[in-house]
């Protein structure tokens, strides 16, 4: 029983940083990023190459996970996006540019990183023994810098300039624009720190996980189920969707021992969706 | 040494295709030397590309080898080698595109491959169609056994492996309980399922036999402790892929598994040290000819040639060595007919026998399989037993198919 | 939509390359025909997506449908010794029910939420045929499904092939032509002010929803036939989201779009295995390339190009 809570709570704290970067980017410019897991993934590899192979210190790889994928997605907005958004004449297309993103950044790590799996050393070693329950230092570490760095955000969003910037543009974008915030800028820095989040996630699971290039595809659907439970583009939505769905999986596996599991996590939600298609905290959006 | 394999992967990915190519041109110019070209059809792009491009590079380690030392005899003449390689991404639907064109546009009578149960059932139809051997590294009986012909496994079956190591584990480690866990894609689950019949066949105790993880499970600590909670003796990670193996290995090491875990498909010793760290001491799988203190000088030189061709050598290449010897000495004994018309190739098959270059002991190489299906179809390869031991791989035993 | 192109007379000409001309030129190329085939057939499954993008809808759930129609052929062909002709209405009827029962509650829904809950259609088909025990056989899946009588040959499966990519058309395409396609360009438009006019529209909804899943059934189906196996893996997310690459790859203003794209891709595909290493790398960056170029499609090619001529032509010096 403690195992499974234990579970549960790792779990969703290392899917709420994913959950919120999606989010925000979804809040920010009603767009869904398909190319969210390859951006966490990049991040991990980031974490690999600077902390595993180089040598440097965790924190330095950290912060170059967060950097890397934080530009991509800045790079992403200002050419691919921004472009696209004005020139389609269907709102389908920017979500179609989205996965055309997401096969691009698929191939081109497949190419520069090779297919093998990786994994980096630990940074602390040691297993705690909770009440019969086993939780690992390492992912010990992972929730409390997944909370401190979710923390950090909510309290950028909620007190800074920009974040107020990125609320507002949430919020009714032509009152925005009318209020004389900077769309493009926001939207970047919107992407860069949703991306950033993504990649800040994967450098911080890679030392429980590790990573390879073809992860991403599914990190990227795990991020969906959960905007699709909590309600896309609100905060605590996301939050809601990764308890939801670090609990489901983590009882799940404790009652059934294998695919039914995640059969019946779809099934649910579908079923959910068709009767509250805005999630549990988002707002109706057609 | 470890040097950053980003930096290298770019440069040998210019060295990789110039091999490649340098592979055609490599052969001497001695005037009409023949060529013999072969296929390699597997899963080279996306998350499994490692097992297609394992495929290839093997095979073009080979080519390479006989290629500089001037080609490969057959006959009265030396054949430089051609590998094809072609990338069915694991899609049935690309897979019977490009077995078509191996066999029917290039006119290709031999292909390596394909990688798993999915893409070698979709091509059955047109291997058998265009009589062109190809050689699966998937175990599905029905490819095998007749009517069907032209199929040879290239390397021991998990059915065939798991049943030899409970025995050994029984024998030597005293195990009675055993738990099976496999990602849920088709050919793990039906290891999972062999695994299982066989253990209850040697009068093990199975308290787990249908765990299952979803392929694009990243955090196993929730599949892994329902089974660590029932403390079996042995848990064997069915058909796992040797990305997933160190995550599974240190979860259960984590969750305070003392027992033994096993495996019958390949690793890599590289992936399971940075994954699973010192935890996977004591971790047996299946291996090829690569463990040091079995491996002859020819292995060693072709652990050069591959290392050459594809950056960075790779355990679970190490069951791959053999397909292409195989291809090729069995063509040299058919005669050179056989290079057009695989039947003379079968012909060969019943009485073939080549001493194997790989190891270190002598030990020969026929076709075996009669046992499971009803015809030699299946690369008698040895069965090599590793165990993880102080982060390499230590021959436990070697065993054989009948 | 003025064509410069008189829509049929491409459309015969498409007809006449594809029952004529490749036939006659590719006769013995197993290889060809089987790329070809495969083309024609995901050509077909995308003409069911366009569909329903012609009502507004983004249908990343083609994959399941497919499966269901792969599912009950190989059912019926193996267990049950069906006739495959017997065998392919009936699948094309089971994916048309499943829709008319799934699409009835969450035809509602649009754009993101409406993509979203289709990809997950997708993955509960795979997981469920995954897990149906006996039934479906599980993993391990249904192999060794017989050739239909008349389909022997590479031939002649590509022809029933081309056949029914071409009746997809003619259908589709009297159907965007008709009154009822009339009501999906509204509905697109505007769904309130379509149904302030009284339209029943969910009712032209589920039509556009089940005409799109009938094709992906016996897409599937056709499939299951030419392969002649079936797993649960045979269709996922990916598959399901390469239908909608199609459509929007070559246009989603006419029924030529998902064709072209589906025409394009797979063959482009074989063409860039030649440089095994670059394949899917070169795929992803042409894909980019043709969103940010032609967000439109290919098929809105003509009409930019000679918009731009017209432009120039007609360019008045500024003031």
């Amino acid at each position: 029983m403690a195992q499974i809570l234990i579970d549960g709570c790792v779990l969703a704290a290392s899917y709420a940083l994913i959950a919120l970067g999606i989010t925000l980017i979804f809040s920010i410019m009603r767009l869904l990023n398909f190319a969210h897991g390859e951006l966490f993934m990049i991040g991990a590899f980031m974490v690999y190459y600077v902390y595993g192979a180089w040598h440097l210190p965790f924190a330095v790889g950290l912060l170059v996970a967060a950097l890397v994928p934080a530009l991509i997605g800045a790079g992403f907005e200002k050419f691919l996006f921004r472009r696209v958004m004005r020139i389609a004449t269907r709102e389908e297309n920017t979500m179609l540019l989205a996965v055309g993103t997401a096969i691009l950044l698929d191939n081109v790590a497949l190419f520069l990183f090779g297919e093998e799996q990786h994994g980096v050393p630990e940074t602390i070693s040691g297993v705690l023994q909770i009440e019969g329950g086993f939780l690992p230092y390492q992912r010990l570490l992972v929730v409390v810098m997944s909370l401190v760095l979710i923390a950090l955000l909510l309290l950028f969003v909620q007190y800074s300039r920009p974040g107020r910037a990125m609320r507002a543009l949430a919020q009714d974008r032509d009152a925005a624009l009318l209020m004389g915030v900077d769309v493009d800028r926001t939207s970047m820095l919107g992407f860069a720190i949703g991306a950033g989040l993504a990649g800040l996630a994967g450098g911080l699971l890679v030392t429980i996980q590790g990573v390879n290039a073809g992860i991403g595809v599914d990190i990227s659907i795990k991020a969906f189920i959960m905007i699709m439970i909590g309600g896309a583009g609100v905060v605590s939505g996301a939050l809601l969707g990764a308890l939801v769905l670090g609990f489901a999986e983590s009882v799940g596996y404790a009652l059934l021992p294998g695919s039914e599991t995640y059969l019946l996590i779809f099934v649910a939600l579908v079923l959910f969706l068709i009767v509250r298609p805005q999630g549990i905290m988002g707002h109706p959006w057609g | 040494m470890k040097t950053p394999a980003l930096k290298r992967r770019h440069l040998l990915a210019a060295a990789g295709g110039a091999a490649v190519a340098a592979a055609g041109l490599a052969r001497p110019a001695i005037a009409a030397m023949k060529t013999f070209r072969v296929g390699v059809l597997g899963v080279m792009s996306g998350p499994d590309a490692a097992w297609g491009l394992h495929n290839k590079y093997c095979a073009i380690a080979t080519a390479n080898m006989y290629n500089e030392a001037g080609g490969f005899p057959i006959g009265d003449d030396k054949y430089g080698i051609d590998v094809v390689a072609m990338d069915d991404q694991l899609d049935p639907k690309i897979a019977v595109a490009a077995a078509e064109k191996l066999t029917q546009e290039d006119g290709l009578r031999y292909v390596i491959g394909p990688n798993v149960d999915t893409t070698a059932l979709s091509i059955k139809p047109v291997m058998e169609r265009n009589k062109a051997i190809y050689i699966p590294y998937a175990f599905n009986k029905t490819l095998y056994t007749p009517p069907a012909e032209n199929a040879i496994l290239g390397m021991i079956a998990s059915y065939e492996a798991g049943p030899i190591i409970y025995k050994y584990l029984m024998q030597t480690k005293g195990i009675k309980t055993i738990a099976f866990l496999a990602a849920n894609q088709p050919d793990p689950l039906n290891q999972q399922q062999a695994g299982v019949a066989a253990a209850e066949k040697l009068g093990l105790d199975v308290l787990v036999k249908d765990a299952t993880y979803q392929a694009s499970a990243t955090d196993f600590f929730p599949i892994v402790s329902p089974i660590v909670k029932k403390k079996p003796d042995l848990i064997v990670f069915s058909g796992v892929a040797p990305a997933t193996a160190p995550l599974l290995i240190k979860s259960a090491r984590e969750l305070g598994y003392q027992g033994l875990l096993s495996t019958e498909t390949a690793q890599d010793i590289k992936i399971l040290n940075e994954g699973a760290g010192k935890y996977a001491e004591g971790f047996i799988s299946v291996g090829g000819a690569s463990t040091p203190e079995i491996r002859s000088a020819y292995m060693e030189d072709f652990v050069k040639a591959y290392t050459k061709a594809a950056g960075q050598w790779d355990d679970e290449a190490g069951t791959k060595v053999y397909a292409l010897e195989m291809i090729l000495h069995t063509i040299a004994k058919a005669g050179p007919q056989a290079i057009g018309d695989s039947s003379v190739y079968k012909a060969a098959i019943g009485s073939f026998a080549m001493p194997n270059p790989f190891l270190k002991s002598a030990s020969t190489l026929r076709y075996v399989g009669d046992a499971y299906f009803g015809q030699k179809r299946q690369i008698g390869v040895p069965m090599v037993v590793n165990e993880v031991k102080d982060g390499s791989f230590e021959t436990l035993f070697v065993g054989s198919v009948a | 939509m003025m064509q410069r192109f008189p829509a049929l007379a491409g459309f015969i000409l498409f007809a006449a390359v594809m029952l004529i001309a490749i036939p006659l030129l590719l006769a013995g190329q197993g290889y060809w025909l089987t790329v070809l085939t495969t083309a024609a057939l995901l050509a077909f499954g995308s003409i069911g997506v366009w569909l329903t993008f012609a009502i507004g809808r983004i249908n990343i759930a083609q994959g399941a449908f497919a499966l269901i129609g792969g599912y009950v052929v190989a059912i019926l062909c193996t267990r049950y010794h069906t006739s495959f002709w017997i065998a392919l209405p009936l699948s094309v009827l089971a994916a048309m029910l499943v829709a008319t029962l799934v699409g009835w509650p969450i035809l509602r829904l649009r754009g993101v939420y409406f993509a979203m809950i289709t990809l997950s259609l997708t993955e509960v088909a795979s997981l469920a045929f995954l897990n149906g025990g006996s039934f479906t056989e599980g993993a391990s899946g249904i192999t060794s499904i017989p050739r239909p009588a008349l389909l022997s040959s590479s031939l002649a499966i590509y022809i029933a092939s081309a056949l029914l990519l071409l009746i997809g058309i003619v259908v589709a395409w009297r159907f965007a032509v008709s009154p009822a396609g009339a009501v999906f360009r509204s509905l697109r438009q505007g769904e309130e002010l379509a149904a302030s006019l009284g339209i029943n529209i969910a009712r032209y909804r589920l039509l556009a929803f089940i005409a799109s899943s009938g094709m992906g059934g016996a897409a599937g189906a056709m499939f299951a036939a030419f392969q002649q196996n079936i797993f649960p893996t045979s269709y996922t997310v990916n598959d399901s989201v390469n239908f909608m690459l199609y459509c929007f790859l070559g246009g989603l203003q006419s029924v030529a779009g998902p064709v072209v794209g589906a025409f394009l891709l797979v063959i482009a595909f074989q063409l860039l295995s030649a440089i095994q290493r670059f394949q899917a790398l070169l795929y992803g960056i042409f894909m980019i390339a043709a969103m940010l170029f032609l967000p439109n499609g290919l098929m809105s090619l003509p009409q930019l190009l000679l918009a731009r001529r017209d432009r120039r032509a007609d360019a008045v010096p500024p003031r």
